[in-house]
C-alpha cells in the first residue's frame, strides 16, 4: 500500500497535503505518528467524564491535525463536533459524536495497514 | 539573520505534539527551535529567556493556559512589544482572529498552513523586528553622541569662564533654568516664534555660553568690586562680540544649531528691545528671540544674586523692578512670562540648583528620544536598546574609534581589529602591563592609568572618562579615553571585565587652544592685545625676577590725522606696517602688544645696555608709509629692583612717553623722576595736527 492509497483509503487529500508539506518524507512521519497521539481517547475519556472543556480542546486538537494532514474525511465530522461542544455545553455533542467514532476509526485502519505494508 | 553568535530562536507552542513537529521540521533548518506544550510552560520559559527568543509562534486552544492567557500576559509585562507573536491556529471565528490581533498578535496562520507561507512569514516577521531594533538602535546612538559632543562643548566653555569669574558657576545654571521655563511659556502663549522641543532644549543649554567673551576681558575690570569707569565699562562691552566671533571662529561646528545660537545668544544678550543696547543696537524681535529671552534671565539673575558689588534682591522686588523697567526694556510678551512663571522661577532658583539642572537634562533628555522614535517605549525596550548601544559603541567596526575590553581574570586585553592595526599589536594581549608594543605605542602609564581608573569605579557609576596625550603611531594627539567597568552580580560585587574605547580629539583641543589664543590677540595686527601681553609680562617677571627688562610704550605722532586725512583702511594699514617692523626688529623674546587704538608695547629683556637696542627698534619703526610720514613717540622704563611690578614700570614708560610727546614727539625719552611733575599736568591737551607744533 503505497501513501497516496492509504489517503484514498481514509478519505483524505494527498494533493493537498504534499501541495502544503512539500515532502512525503515529511507527510509520512506525521501520517504514522497520528494513532499515537492521544486526544481521541482524551475525547472520549472527558466526554464519559462530563469534562466539556477538556473535550472540547480534545476535539479541537484533532481537528487541527485532520487539518495539517488534509484528512478531509475526519476532519469534517471533528469540526462538528468541536462546535457542538464550544461554549462548554454537552447538550448537542451526541449527535456528532457516531460519526467522528467512524471516521476516526477507519482512518487509523488505514493507517495500521499502510504502516504494514512499510514493514513488511 | 544572525543574532548574537547563534542563530534565530523561535518558541512553538502548541498542545499537540504533531503540530509542534511539523512546525518544527518546517524551520528547523534556518533556526533553533524551542518547544512548550501548553500556556503556562511557554509563559516559564518566557520568563526565564524571553531575550533569547526572536519569534513565538502560538496555538490559541491549549491546556491550562490557551494563547489569549499568555498574550494578556505578554501584555501585561510589555513584553509583546518587542516579541513579536504569529498565532497558529484551526480558529476561523473572526471574533477570535479579531481578539488575538487587538492582543498584540503580529501575524495569524490558519489551520492548514502551507510550509511556504510559513517559512514565509515567520521570516518576515524577524527580519522586520531585527530591522526595527537596529534603527531604533542607530538614533538612540546618535541622540546619544550629540548630547554627549555638545554637553562637553558647553562645560568645557562655560568652566573656562567660570574659572575667571567665581561667580558664573550657579549664574550659568541659573540663567539655563529660567531660560528654559520662559521659553517653554512663550510656546505656549504664542506661535510668533516657531520652536520645537528640540530648539527649547538647544537654547537653554546654549545661554550657558552668554558670557563667555569675559575670557577675553581683564581680570581687574571683570572681578573690580566697586563701579566701573566709563572706559572700563567699554572694555567691559566688548564681552558679546568677542563671544560672538569666538564661536564664528568654530568652523568645525559652524552648522551645528548650539553654536548657531550661541552665536545669537553671545552676540545680541545686551540688545535692548527699544533699541538701546549694545553691540549693534537692533531692535524689538530684530533681536533673537534666543537672545531676548537670555537677556532677560541674566537680569534676573543678576539682581537676585550676591556680588562683590551688591547683596541680593529679593525676588519679589527684583521682578517688580523688571516689570517697571527699570533694568531695561524687555519684549512684553516675555515680562508676561516672567509674571507668569515667577512663582515656578523663584522656587527652582532656591532648590539646589544643580539637582535640578540634571533632573531637567534627563527629562529633556527622555523627551528627545521619544520624539525620536515616536512610539512609547517601556522599560524593557530602553534596557534593549541599552544593550544594543553598548554593542554598537564597543564592538561596531565602523568608525575610527578604537574598542577595547579588558578581561580581569584572564589579565587579557583585546583591541577590535582596526585599533590593533592602529597601534601595530596583535587583537588580543596577554598580560597588557608587560607588554613592550603596547608601552612602546601608547605610552607607559596608559593602561596602567586605566587600571587606577577602574578602582574608582562602583557598580552604581561604573563609567569613567578621561583625556590625555597619546603617542599613537609616533605622534602626540589628545584621545579621549571611556571605559565602563562591568561589575559582578556577586552579594560583594567585584570588577570583571571593563569595555572602553579610545577617540582622537586632538582637533577639538586645538580649536579650544586657538580660542583661547585668539582672546589674547589683536586680530587687526596678530599682535597680544592689552590683556595678552600682560599675563605674559607677569609669567615673565615673576618667572625670571633677576633678568633685566625694559618696558617701552609708543604711539604714532598724528595717527589721527593719518585716519581723517586717508581714511580709515589706510589707517589699518599703518598699524599693520607698524606691527610688521616691530616684530622685524625685536628680537624673538621680547614681547610686543597693541594695547589700544595706534598705541603699542614692547618688552625688552637684554643683557649689558638697552640704549644701542631702542635706538635701533626706533629706527626701524619710523620711515613714511606711502604719504604718510610715519614717526613714533615713545617712552621707556627701565626695571630698577627684582619686586617692580609690569604696572609701575607701564606708568613710569607712560609718563615718559607724554614727556617724549611735550618735547615735539618723533623721539624716545627714558623714564627719570623728574618727569613726574610734569605728569600731573598730563591731562593737558596736547595738539592733533603737526601745523600748530612749534
Amino acid at each position: 500500500m503505497t501513501l497516496t492509497e492509504c489517503y484514498r483509503a481514509l478519505g483524505g487529500d494527498y494533493d493537498a497535503v504534499i501541495g502544503r508539506l512539500r515532502s512525503e518524507r515529511l507527510v509520512q512521519k506525521f501520517v504514522l505518528k497520528f494513532p499515537a497521539d492521544g486526544s481521541y481517547e482524551l475525547l472520549l475519556r472527558s466526554l464519559e467524564e462530563g469534562n466539556a472543556q477538556e473535550a472540547f480542546r480534545a476535539a479541537h486538537t484533532i481537528k487541527g491535525m485532520c487539518q495539517n494532514l488534509s484528512f478531509t474525511l475526519l476532519e469534517k465530522s471533528a469540526t462538528a463536533l468541536t462546535e457542538s461542544l464550544r461554549g462548554g455545553s454537552l447538550d448537542g455533542y451526541a449527535e456528532y459524536l457516531p460519526a467522528v467514532r467512524a471516521d476516526y476509526e477507519r482512518t487509523v485502519a488505514a493507517i495500521a495497514q499502510f504502516a504494514d505494508g512499510l514493514a513488511g | 539573520m544572525q543574532k548574537g553568535k547563534g542563530r534565530e530562536k523561535i518558541l512553538i507552542v502548541d498542545d499537540s505534539e504533531m503540530n509542534r513537529s511539523i512546525l518544527a521540521d518546517m524551520l528547523a533548518d534556518e533556526f533553533d527551535i524551542e518547544e512548550a506544550e501548553d500556556g503556562e510552560a511557554a509563559l516559564a520559559i518566557l520568563d526565564r529567556s524571553a531575550k533569547t527568543f526572536s519569534l513565538v509562534l502560538l496555538d490559541i486552544v491549549m491546556p491550562k493556559k490557551d494563547g489569549f492567557d499568555v498574550l494578556s500576559e505578554m501584555n501585561r509585562t510589555r513584553l509583546i512589544e518587542d516579541l513579536p507573536v504569529i498565532m497558529v491556529s484551526a480558529e476561523t471565528a473572526s471574533d477570535q482572529i479579531e481578539r488575538a490581533y487587538s492582543l498584540g498578535a503580529t501575524d495569524f496562520i490558519m489551520r492548514p498552513f502551507d510550509a511556504s507561507i510559513v517559512h514565509r512569514r515567520v521570516l518576515n516577521t524577524i527580519f522586520l523586528y531585527v530591522k526595527q531594533r537596529q534603527l531604533l538602535g542607530i538614533i538612540e546612538q546618535q541622540i546619544d553622541e550629540n548630547e554627549r559632543d555638545s554637553s562637553m562643548m558647553v562645560d568645557i566653555l562655560s568652566h573656562i569662564v567660570e574659572f575667571r569669574n567665581g561667580e558664573s558657576g550657579l549664574h550659568i545654571l541659573h540663567v539655563r533654568t529660567i531660560t528654559d521655563f520662559l521659553l517653554r511659556k512663550l510656546v505656549r502663549k504664542t506661535d510668533r516664534y516657531p520652536l520645537t522641543d528640540r530648539d527649547i532644549s538647544v537654547i537653554a543649554k546654549a545661554s550657558a555660553l552668554h558670557d563667555i567673551g569675559k575670557i577675553g576681558i581683564d581680570d581687574k575690570i571683570l572681578n573690580k568690586p566697586g563701579k566701573l569707569t566709563d572706559e572700563e565699562f567699554a572694555v567691559m562691552k566688548t564681552h558679546s562680540m568677542i563671544g560672538a566671533n569666538m564661536l564664528e571662529g568654530l568652523s568645525a561646528h559652524k552648522d551645528n544649531p548650539l553654536v548657531q545660537h550661541a552665536y545669537e545668544i553671545c552676540r545680541w544678550h545686551h540688545e535692548r528691545w527699544d533699541g538701546r543696547g549694545y553691540p549693534d543696537g537692533l531692535k524689538g524681535d530684530e533681536i533673537p528671540i534666543s537672545a531676548q529671552i537670555v537677556a532677560l534671565a541674566d537680569v534676573y539673575d543678576a539682581l537676585t544674586s550676591e556680588r562683590v558689588y551688591k547683596p541680593p534682591l529679593p525676588p519679589e522686588e527684583a521682578k517688580e523692578m523688571i516689570l517697571a523697567g527699570k533694568c531695561g526694556t524687555f519684549n512684553p510678551l516675555l515680562l508676561e512670562c516672567l509674571s507668569d512663571e515667577f512663582d515656578r522661577i523663584r522656587d527652582e532658583l532656591s532648590h539646589d540648583a544643580q539637582a535640578n539642572a540634571a533632573r531637567r537634562e534627563i527629562r529633556n533628555y527622555a523627551e528627545a528620544v521619544h520624539h525620536a522614535k515616536g512610539v512609547s517605549a517601556s522599560e524593557r525596550t530602553l534596557k534593549l536598546l541599552d544593550y544594543e548601544r553598548m554593542k554598537f559603541n564597543f564592538y561596531a567596526e565602523l568608525t575610527e574609534e578604537v574598542q577595547f575590553e579588558y578581561l580581569v581574570d584572564d589579565d587579557l586585553l583585546k583591541l577590535s581589529p582596526s585599533g590593533a592595526k592602529k597601534f601595530g599589536v596583535e587583537t588580543e594581549l596577554l598580560h597588557p602591563a608587560e607588554d613592550l608594543r603596547l608601552r612602546e605605542q601608547l605610552g607607559k602609564t596608559w593602561f596602567e592609568g586605566i587600571i587606577q581608573f577602574f578602582r574608582k569605579t562602583s557598580p552604581q557609576d561604573p563609567e569613567f572618562r578621561y583625556e590625555c596625550e597619546l603617542p599613537i603611531g609616533g605622534e602626540l594627539r589628545w584621545y579621549r579615553v571611556i571605559v565602563r567597568a562591568i561589575w559582578s552580580d556577586d552579594i560583594e560585587p567585584r570588577i570583571t571585565s571593563a569595555i572602553g574605547k579610545l577617540m582622537d580629539v586632538h582637533e577639538l583641543h586645538n580649536e579650544l587652544a586657538s580660542l583661547k589664543e585668539s582672546s589674547i590677540r589683536d586680530p587687526l595686527t596678530g599682535l597680544l592685545n592689552r590683556n595678552g601681553v600682560g599675563e605674559e609680562i607677569d609669567r615673565k617677571l615673576a618667572n625670571y625676577p633677576a633678568h633685566k627688562y625694559a618696558v617701552a610704550v609708543f604711539d604714532i605722532d598724528f595717527f589721527k590725522n593719518a585716519n581723517d586725512t586717508y581714511g580709515h583702511l589706510f589707517g589699518d594699514r599703518v598699524l599693520r606696517v607698524v606691527a610688521d617692523r616691530l616684530i622685524h626688529g625685536t628680537r624673538a623674546g621680547d614681547l610686543c602688544a597693541r594695547i589700544g587704538g595706534d598705541e603699542f608695547l614692547i618688552v625688552f629683556e637684554y643683557d649689558t645696555d638697552i640704549h644701542p637696542i631702542i635706538a635701533r627698534v626706533f629706527g626701524a619703526i619710523c620711515g613714511a608709509v606711502g604719504d604718510f610720514a610715519l614717526t613714533v613717540s615713545m617712552g621707556i622704563c627701565e626695571k630698577s629692583s627684582a619686586d617692580e611690578e609690569y604696572k609701575g614700570l607701564f606708568r613710569k614708560a607712560d609718563i615718559a612717553l607724554y614727556a617724549a610727546k611735550k618735547q615735539g614727539r618723533s623721539r624716545y625719552r627714558f623714564y627719570d623722576e623728574s618727569m613726574e611733575d610734569d605728569a600731573a599736568l598730563k591731562d593737558a591737551d596736547l595738539p592733533d595736527s603737526p601745523k600748530t607744533v612749534d
